[in-house]
């Protein structure tokens, strides 16, 4: 049951659909189901060349093909492609599919039209004014709710050309191309990792700082068809670590997935529309995570906390602060073993104080929306300076520059009393405290497992890392037997110390390169001037602790300024932070200037014409809009061409001169495009670019500004 | 992450550690609260009426192993299996072993695969077919309890009333008769093994097919 049919037209062949259409129910034949149509984009092929061709198929109303995974049933288009000596066909390009709900189930695929591109290469040794013949048998089935197979045997010829004359696209079928590729999904620009349980899938993509308001809806459509319940919803939350998709998985796939790629698709609101962005996740991490609340997996994070807190005593910054709690021990193995049991408790509790407390900090900011994770002491400029600095005066009193509270004649010499007591709390506290900047990047693995669980079982987790960071010297003092152990006092305690210094020094040279990241090379200097201005505020304390005279006032009054300088000088770190936001930064060095209203006049006095491009990190659609248009080679080439001056503001952090920009042009939030063009007031671009509406804009501009000057000399003529 | 991890490669290696033993230490659960009929889990009872009008429970095949067969006669996936007599030929090798096969129709009234008994068994006729029975799930319960999606979609229950496979039918998911002849049939190989008293070797796949027309 065969029919054929073909019509040839100038640039592309429609061929015939074949039907196989025996059902006794089906209503129509396939042939009216299904028009199917092989488009090539351009009009002649030149030697070496990788070119579009697609297959159009445009279905009868109401009825559906499949997308790569069909969802709960049904079946993917397929291509065969039958082509002349050395060319070569890559994959069916699929555009993004829409979930198709079909009773209790779901199905993946297209309605009403779709258009599946894909690449071919010619040979590069193409004879010249030949004729390539392209051909492909299309298989499909297509479905209301029944279904009918259909296949196509489609053909199309095209002349070859030489390498010279290549062809640009054609007005017919360039337009379908464009319009088809625009169907596809983009690259994700983040990471993404499945998060897999034996009942739970979680989709994670790093999509650091969305607007959780701004985040419709969203939706994954995974390449396996036995990773999830097709039909079932998917539970959408925007968290500190970007967008998180639980998604409820298939009993058809035992054990851990190999395969989790797919598509993301996200509705993004943009004033008052809604924006639908599809990207595509070609690799996906798969994590085999805890099941939350199995009683065996938290003891066993707990367990591996308290080994990873063993571990933070040898970091460089810890093991200072432990070893001299040990030295002190040295010094005093003469206590008497209550006084010792009683000494290491209460440093335990200094420990276990000052996590939990750092813990809780962190939870109720998450628990109160903040997208925070561990760690977020040190995404603070200030706080890196600030540990840069007491951890720099620590070394500068080991290495005797002065002597501080903690020290080990002062800890030491007063073990009985309260006042070493409460110096023993001190110095579990500044343990943690120290620790911190060494415990980020290692717990930030740990602990992100103690991230996704209850507020309770973190809490375990940092209770167990506390005990670990606790326990050697709490071991020590509670057997006495072994200070017993530990050698002799002597002066070599004093070198030691000294030695200890240098680990410490090592941490401040890590942590101010830290915050070169975060500072622009003038606050960073600002910042190391702190770290003299400290040196010398420890200098002159150690003058004022020796000498009693004036000359001790004075420097006490020199350790006070200096102190307070280093202050001031800290707190303009943030500021600086907030003014070089990583997206201006990144935009400098490819010919685009910084958005401020004074440049932006500047620009327009001197007539030049001027793209404002308004933009935010959390902005997904200002995102692919840079990448689709903004980026494009073409748009940068007829950005210079046209002696277009870019100006990119980042609304990233809160700036109300862009807010009254926007605000001007009834907006209230980015994207926003404006091009100016000589003094007039300037033309707003659509919210959703592709780079042809950017080059059209560009063009307008230019023949009204040719217009403009052709206008001239005829208007002196008159 | 403010800090990168190659600046101490102590706190790096450390790291790498931790993250290797959080792997370790998360092996998964067997626990499985889901709805779904799972592999190993007990196979949901059910209780149905077949083309004569006779009450079938699976509880009445215990000590048996039971295939069930969803299906739609006018499915083209269902069509190939039949008209390339391999469905027909299955169910005889299986009955003949002794195994229970059910035909379930789940096609809600008035929806493609909605048959009369009278219909039902014609069908069987004029296709030579050998199922144990054919049987109405015309409200769509029993579909819906194992999680049927498609037709032919493919349950095998061990004597013990476990599921041990589910998916589709064998490995080639067209609608072409040419390839019954080159596809790996997941439920003879289910059976065999079986009958042979060892694991299934694949108690998952695809289910490929028609939607099941649901009573929506």
């Amino acid at each position: 049951m065969r029919r054929m049919r073909s019509a040839p037209l100038l640039v592309f062949v429609l061929l015939s659909i074949l039907g196989w259409q025996q059902p006794a129910r089906a209503a129509a034949p396939a042939s009216d189901l299904v028009k199917a149509e092989l488009l090539a984009e351009p009009g002649a092929i030149t030697p070496g060349q990788t070119f579009w061709v697609g297959v159009r198929l445009r279905m009868k109303e109401h009825w559906h093909t499949y997308w790569r995974n069909p969802g709960d049933s049904g079946e993917a288009t397929s291509i065969t492609w039958e082509l002349p000596q050395g060319f070569s066909a890559g994959p069916i390009q699929w555009p993004t599919p829409t979930r198709i709900p079909v009773g209790p189930l779901a199905n993946y695929g297209y309605d009403g039209e779709t258009t599946l591109l894909s690449q071919i290469t010619a040979p590069a040794d193409l004879a010249p004014s030949s004729e390539v013949a392209i051909n492909a048998h299309v298989t499909w089935l297509v479905c209301e709710k029944e279904c009918i197979p259909g296949e196509a045997k489609l053909s199309l010829t095209l002349p070859a050309a030489a390498a010279a004359s290549a062809a640009g696209s054609n007005d017919g079928p360039g337009a379908a191309f464009e319009a088809a590729r625009s169907r596809l999904p983009q690259m994700s620009p983040w990471p993404a990792r499945m998060d897999v349980t034996p009942d739970t899938l979680t989709l994670q993509a790093a999509a650091k700082g969305l607007q959780r308001d701004a985040i419709r809806s969203a939706q994954f459509f995974p390449f396996s068809e036995t990773l999830i319940r097709h039909a079932d919803p998917q539970t959408l939350a925007v968290t500190a670590d970007g967008l998180s998709l639980e998604l409820p998985r298939s009993a058809l796939t035992i054990g851990t997935p190999n395969d989790a790629r797919g598509v993301l698709v996200i509705d993004e609101a943009i004033g008052d529309s809604t924006v639908r962005h599809a990207f595509a996740l070609g690799d996906v991490a798969i994590v085999t995570a805890a099941p939350i609340g199995s009683l065996g997996t938290i003891l066993q994070a707990a367990l591996l906390a308290l080994l990873g807190g063993l571990i933070l005593n040898l970091m460089p910054c810890v093991f200072p602060v432990l070893s001299i709690k040990v030295l002190s021990l040295i010094n005093h193995a003469g206590q008497s073993a209550r006084q010792l049991r009683l000494h290491g408790l209460i440093y335990t509790a200094g420990v276990l104080v000052t996590f939990v407390g750092l813990a809780g900090v962190l939870l109720a900011l998450r628990a109160g929306g903040a997208e925070i994770g561990w760690g977020f002491q040190l995404q603070s400029p200030i706080a890196v300076a600030v540990l840069a600095y007491v951890l720099f005066s620590m070394g500068l009193s080991l290495s005797g520059v002065f002597h501080f509270g903690y020290s080990l004649q002062a800890v030491g010499g007063n073990l009985a009393h309260r006042t070493g007591l409460s110096g023993a709390f001190f110095a579990g506290a500044l343990a943690v405290v120290v620790a911190t900047p060494c415990t980020a990047p290692f717990m930030g693995t740990a602990l992100g497992f103690a991230m996704t669980q209850p507020a309770a079982v973190s809490l375990v987790v940092f209770l167990a890392l506390g005990l670990g960071l606790a326990l050697p010297f709490l071991l020590l003092t509670l057997a006495p037997q072994l200070v017993g152990r530990l050698p002799r006092p002597g002066a070599w305690m004093e070198t030691v110390k000294q030695a200890l210094a240098f680990p410490i020094y090592a941490t401040v040279a890590w942590l101010m390169w830290v915050l070169a990241q975060q500072v622009g090379a003038s606050q960073l200097f600002a910042a190391m001037i702190g770290l003299v201005l400290v040196a010398l505020a420890a200098w002159s304390f150690s003058i004022w602790q020796t000498s009693g005279t004036w000359g001790g006032r004075a420097a006490a009054a020199v350790a006070v300024a200096c102190m307070i300088t280093t202050a001031v000088a800290v707190a303009g770190l943030q500021r600086d932070q907030i003014e070089a936001s990583p997206a201006a930064q990144t935009t400098a060095a490819a010919g685009i200037e910084p958005f401020s209203q004074r440049r932006l006049d500047e620009l327009r006095a001197e007539n030049r014409p001027v793209f404002v491009n308004m933009t935010a990190a959390w902005c997904i659609t200002c995102l692919v809009n840079e990448r689709v248009a903004l980026s494009t080679d073409a748009v940068k080439s007829a950005f210079a061409t046209g002696n277009i001056a870019y100006l990119k503001g980042d609304w990233t952090n809160r700036n109300p001169e862009i807010t009254r920009i926007l605000e001007r042009h009834g907006r209230s939030g980015v994207p926003l495009y404006l091009l100016y063009a000589g003094g007039d007031e300037p033309v707003i671009l659509p919210q959703i670019l592709t780079a042809a509406t950017v080059l059209q804009e560009i063009d307008r501009i230019r023949d009204r500004n040719s217009q403009r000057r052709a206008d001239l000399p005829t208007s002196a003529k008159e | 992450m403010m800090i990168p991890r190659r600046t101490l490669l102590g706190v790096a290696l450390l790291g790498g550690a931790a993250a290797l033993s959080v792997g370790l230490v998360c092996t998964p659960s067997t626990a499985n609260p889901g709805a779904q009929a799972r592999i190993g889990g007990a196979a949901p009872a059910f209780t149905v009426v077949d083309t004569n009008g006779k009450q079938v429970s699976l509880a009445d095949f215990k000590g048996k192993t039971v295939v069930l067969e969803w299906t739609n006669h006018d499915c083209p996936y269902v069509r190939k299996h039949y008209n390339g007599q391999a469905m027909q030929g299955l169910q005889k090798k299986w009955t003949d072993k002794g195994v229970v096969w059910l035909s379930v129709i789940s096609s809600a009234r008035g929806e493609q695969g909605f048959v009369t008994p009278e219909q039902a068994n014609k069908l069987t006729t004029d296709r030579g077919a050998h199922p144990t029975a054919v049987v109405f799930d015309t409200k769509g319960d029993v579909g819906r309890s194992y999680g049927a999606t498609v037709t032919p979609h493919m349950y095998i229950i061990k004597a013990d009333g476990t599921l041990a496979y589910m998916g589709g039918i064998d490995d080639k998911a067209t609608t072409r008769l040419d390839d019954l002849k080159t596809a790996k049939n997941f439920v003879d190989t289910a059976l065999d093994e079986i009958a042979q008293g060892k694991p299934v070797s694949t108690t998952t796949s695809r289910p490929y097919g028609c939607t099941v027309k649901y009573q929506s």
